[in-house]
C-alpha cells in the first residue's frame, strides 16, 4: 500500500518542487513584464516629447520621411510613430527578458538568438535611415545641378539615380539583416547589371539615332550659349 | 578676435612702414595680366589726390601661379610728369604677399584690414584686382569722403548697361534696400571705400572661419556697416569694365555665392530689419556722366527654355516653397509664348521673399535651395531683357525702382511669416 501512494506521490510531489521553483520564476517574470511595460511607456511619452520640441516632424518633412511614411498608408506624425517603433521594441526586451526569467532552457536560446540579432537590427536600421537620406540628398543634387545646366532629362536621370541608390541600400540591409544573403546577392547583381546593360544596349545600339541627337543638340545649345551670352550677373 | 599673425618678412615691411594713413588692398589671384594696370592707377592717384599722406598698397594674393605678386612689385609709373605737374618725392610703399587662412576673397579682405589696424590707417580702399576701366580718380573719390567728409563706408556707383549686374539688381539692391531702408545701388559692387575705425570693427567679427572669409564678403561688408549705423555713402565711378570671368564660372554657384551670403545676414540682422520700412536715399559723391558701354549679347530663347527646364523638374521643390498659388502663377507663365514672357514684379518679389524664409526655417540645405532658384532668376532675367530691349538707360532703370518700391511695400508679407 506503502508503495502505491509512493507511486503516486512521487510525480505529485516532483511536480510540486518544480512548480515551487517555477513560481518565483513566473512572479519574477510578470514583475519583469510589468515595469518593462510601464518603463516603455514612460520613455515613449519623455521620447515623442523630445521629439516635438525638437521639431522632429518639420526635420522629417524635409527629408522626406513623412512622406515616405504617407505612401506607406502611415498617417499618424513621424514623432508618434517613433515612439510608438521605440515603445514596441522595448516591450520585445521586456518580454524575451521576462522569458528568460523563467529558465526554461528552450526559451533561453531563443532570447539568446534574439538578443543576438539586435545589433544587427540596429545596424540595418541604422543603413536604412542614413541611406534614405542620403539617395534623397544625391538625386536632389543632381536634379537641380541638370535642370541648371538646360538637360531635357533631369528628372529622369534623377529617378533613375534615385532607384538605383535604393536598390543598393536594400540590398545592404537585407545582407545586413542575414536574409537570405546569397539570393539578395544574385538578385541584386542581376538588376543592377540588368540595368546597366539595358541602358548601355538602348543607348549603344537602340536608340544610337535618339542618342546623337541628345548630344548634337546639348553641344550646340551649350556652344550658343557660350558665343552668345554675354551677360554680367553680377 | 584673434590678433594678426603675419609673416616674418611682412611684420618687418610694417615695421618699416610704420604709420601710414591710407591703405589700398588689391585682392588677387592669378591676374598678373591685368593688375599692373590697377596698382599704376591706384599710385597715380594716390600721387595726385594725397601727396601729403603716407599711403601702403597691398596686394593680398591667394596664391598666383602666373607672377602676380612679381608684377606688383615690379609695377611703378617711372614718368609721373607725363600724369602731374608736381608729384610727390616719396614713392608709395607696396607689400604684396600671399594671404593665410581659408581661401577667398573674404581672407584676403582680413588681411587688408589687419594691416589697416597695424599702420592706424585713417582711411582705405579696396579695388578688384582684374579692372580695366579704374582711374587715378576711383582712389580719390573713394577715399575723400572718408578723409574730409566724416563717412565710413563708401559704395561704388557704376554706369552699366542696362542688361548687366542682374543679380544686383533683381535681387541684392531691391532686397537690401528693403530690408535696411538704404539705397546703396551697387552693394556687392566689389570696390569700396572705408575708415579705418569701420575696418577695425570688422575685424572685431567672429566670421574669419565662416563662409563669409570664401565668398560674400562685399554684401558682408555693405550690410555690416549700414546695420551698425556707420555713415554710409556712394561716389560715381564711371564705367565698370572688367577682364572677362572664366566661362566655367556656374550661373547656379554664383547665386548660391551672393544670395546665401545675403540671406545669412538677415538672420544676423533679423531684429534690424523687421521694424524698417521704406527707404532713404544715400548721398553721392562724383560728377555723373554717360559713358559708351560695351554691347551686351544675350540669348533669350535659351534662357527661356532654362526656366522651363525648371518648371517641369523643380516643380515640386518650387510648388513646396513659393506655395500653390503663386506657384501655379509660375506655372501659367511657363505656358506663354516666349514674345508675350513677362514676370511680373509682384510676383518675382514673393518668390524672393519666399526663398529667403525658406532658407530661415531651413527647408532645403542652402546650396540645393538657392540653386533651385536658377531656373526663377534666369526667367525674371529674359522676362526684363524683352521687357527693356527697347528702353534707354532711364526708362529701364525706372524698371529697377519700380521692382524695388515692390519690395518695400511687400515687406509686410517678409515680416509675418519670419518666425
Amino acid at each position: 500500500m506503502e508503495d502505491f501512494l509512493n507511486l503516486i506521490l512521487e510525480p505529485l510531489t516532483a511536480l510540486f518542487l518544480k512548480f515551487k521553483v517555477f513560481v518565483p520564476n513566473f512572479l519574477a517574470m510578470v514583475v519583469i513584464l510589468l515595469i518593462g511595460i510601464l518603463l516603455a511607456m514612460l520613455i515613449k511619452r519623455f521620447l515623442v516629447k523630445l521629439l516635438t520640441t525638437i521639431n522632429f516632424d518639420s526635420w522629417s518633412d524635409r527629408m522626406g520621411f513623412t512622406k515616405l511614411m504617407r505612401q506607406g498608408d502611415m498617417w499618424s506624425k513621424p514623432s508618434a510613430i517613433l515612439g510608438m517603433i521605440v515603445f514596441w521594441l522595448l516591450i520585445i526586451i521586456t518580454l524575451m527578458s521576462g522569458l528568460s526569467a523563467l529558465q526554461i532552457p528552450a526559451i533561453d536560446q531563443l532570447v539568446n538568438q534574439f538578443f543576438s540579432y539586435i545589433p544587427r537590427l540596429f545596424s540595418a536600421g541604422m543603413i536604412l535611415i542614413i541611406g534614405y537620406v542620403l539617395s534623397g540628398f544625391v538625386s536632389r543634387t543632381m536634379l537641380i545641378a541638370a535642370t541648371n545646366s538646360g538637360f531635357h532629362y533631369a528628372r529622369l536621370l534623377a529617378k533613375a539615380i534615385h532607384t538605383l541608390l535604393l536598390v543598393l541600400i536594400l540590398a545592404m540591409v537585407m545582407e545586413q539583416l542575414q536574409i537570405a544573403p546569397s539570393i539578395v546577392l544574385a538578385a541584386f547583381s542581376i538588376i543592377f547589371g540588368g540595368i546597366v546593360f539595358a541602358l548601355s544596349i538602348a543607348f549603344g545600339a537602340g536608340g544610337i539615332d535618339a542618342a546623337k541627337r541628345m548630344i548634337d543638340k546639348e553641344a550646340a545649345a551649350e556652344q550658343k550659349g557660350k558665343t552668345e551670352d554675354k551677360i554680367e550677373h553680377i | 578676435m584673434k590678433t594678426a599673425s603675419f609673416r616674418t618678412e611682412v611684420r618687418e615691411q610694417l615695421k618699416h612702414i610704420g604709420q601710414a594713413d591710407i591703405i589700398v588692398g588689391i585682392p588677387s589671384f592669378n591676374n598678373a595680366h591685368t593688375i599692373a594696370h590697377v596698382v599704376r592707377a591706384v599710385q597715380a592717384g594716390l600721387a595726385k589726390y594725397f601727396p601729403e599722406h603716407k599711403a601702403v598698397i597691398v596686394n593680398s594674393d591667394g596664391g598666383s601661379i602666373d607672377g602676380t605678386m612679381d608684377v606688383v612689385h615690379s609695377t611703378s609709373i617711372d614718368d609721373f610728369s607725363a600724369i602731374l605737374l608736381h608729384h610727390r618725392v616719396e614713392p608709395v610703399s607696396k607689400i604684396a604677399f600671399p594671404y593665410s587662412g581659408i581661401p577667398g576673397k573674404g581672407s584676403a579682405f582680413r588681411t587688408i584690414f589687419e594691416i589697416a589696424d597695424e599702420v592706424g590707417a585713417k582711411a582705405c580702399v579696396v579695388v578688384d584686382s582684374d579692372l580695366r576701366s579704374i582711374t587715378p580718380e576711383w582712389i580719390e573719390l573713394l577715399v575723400k569722403p572718408v578723409l574730409d567728409g566724416g563717412y565710413d563706408y563708401v559704395s561704388p556707383l557704376y554706369h552699366r548697361h542696362k542688361f548687366d549686374g542682374t543679380i544686383t539688381n533683381s535681387i541684392v539692391y531691391p532686397l537690401t534696400r528693403a530690408l535696411y531702408g538704404k539705397r546703396v545701388r551697387q552693394p556687392i559692387g566689389g570696390d569700396f571705400g572705408f575708415s579705418g575705425e569701420l575696418a577695425r570693427f570688422y575685424l572685431t567679427k567672429d566670421v574669419w572661419e565662416t563662409d563669409v572669409a570664401r565668398f560674400g564678403i562685399d554684401i558682408w561688408m555693405t550690410t555690416t556697416a549700414i546695420a551698425n549705423g556707420f555713415k554710409v555713402t556712394q561716389s560715381f565711378l564711371g564705367a565698370k569694365i572688367h577682364d572677362a570671368k572664366d566661362p566655367g564660372t556656374d550661373l547656379s554657384s554664383m547665386l548660391y555665392q551672393v544670395v546665401s551670403a545675403t540671406f545669412a545676414l538677415m538672420e544676423t540682422y533679423a531684429d534690424h530689419w523687421m521694424p524698417i520700412r521704406g527707404s532713404e536715399p544715400v548721398p553721392a559723391f562724383g560728377f555723373e556722366y554717360t559713358v559708351g558701354l560695351e554691347q551686351v549679347n544675350v540669348n533669350t530663347d535659351r534662357m527661356l527654355n532654362v526656366f522651363r527646364e525648371g518648371l517641369m523638374n523643380l516643380g515640386d521643390i518650387w510648388r513646396d516653397i513659393l506655395g500653390s498659388g503663386d506657384f501655379n502663377e509660375v506655372e501659367r507663365l511657363g505656358g506663354l509664348p516666349d514674345l508675350e514672357f513677362h514676370f511680373p514684379v509682384g510676383l518675382w518679389t514673393r518668390v524672393v521673399y519666399d526663398y529667403a524664409l525658406a532658407f530661415h526655417k531651413k527647408k532645403l540645405p542652402a546650396e540645393q535651395l538657392i540653386k533651385s532658384m536658377t531656373p526663377l532668376y534666369v526667367g525674371k532675367t529674359a522676362s526684363f531683357i524683352l521687357q527693356a530691349k527697347d528702353m534707354l538707360q532711364q526708362e529701364a532703370d525706372a524698371e529697377i525702382e519700380k521692382l524695388c518700391m515692390e519690395f518695400e511695400n511687400n515687406k509686410d508679407y517678409l515680416v509675418n511669416n519670419w518666425k
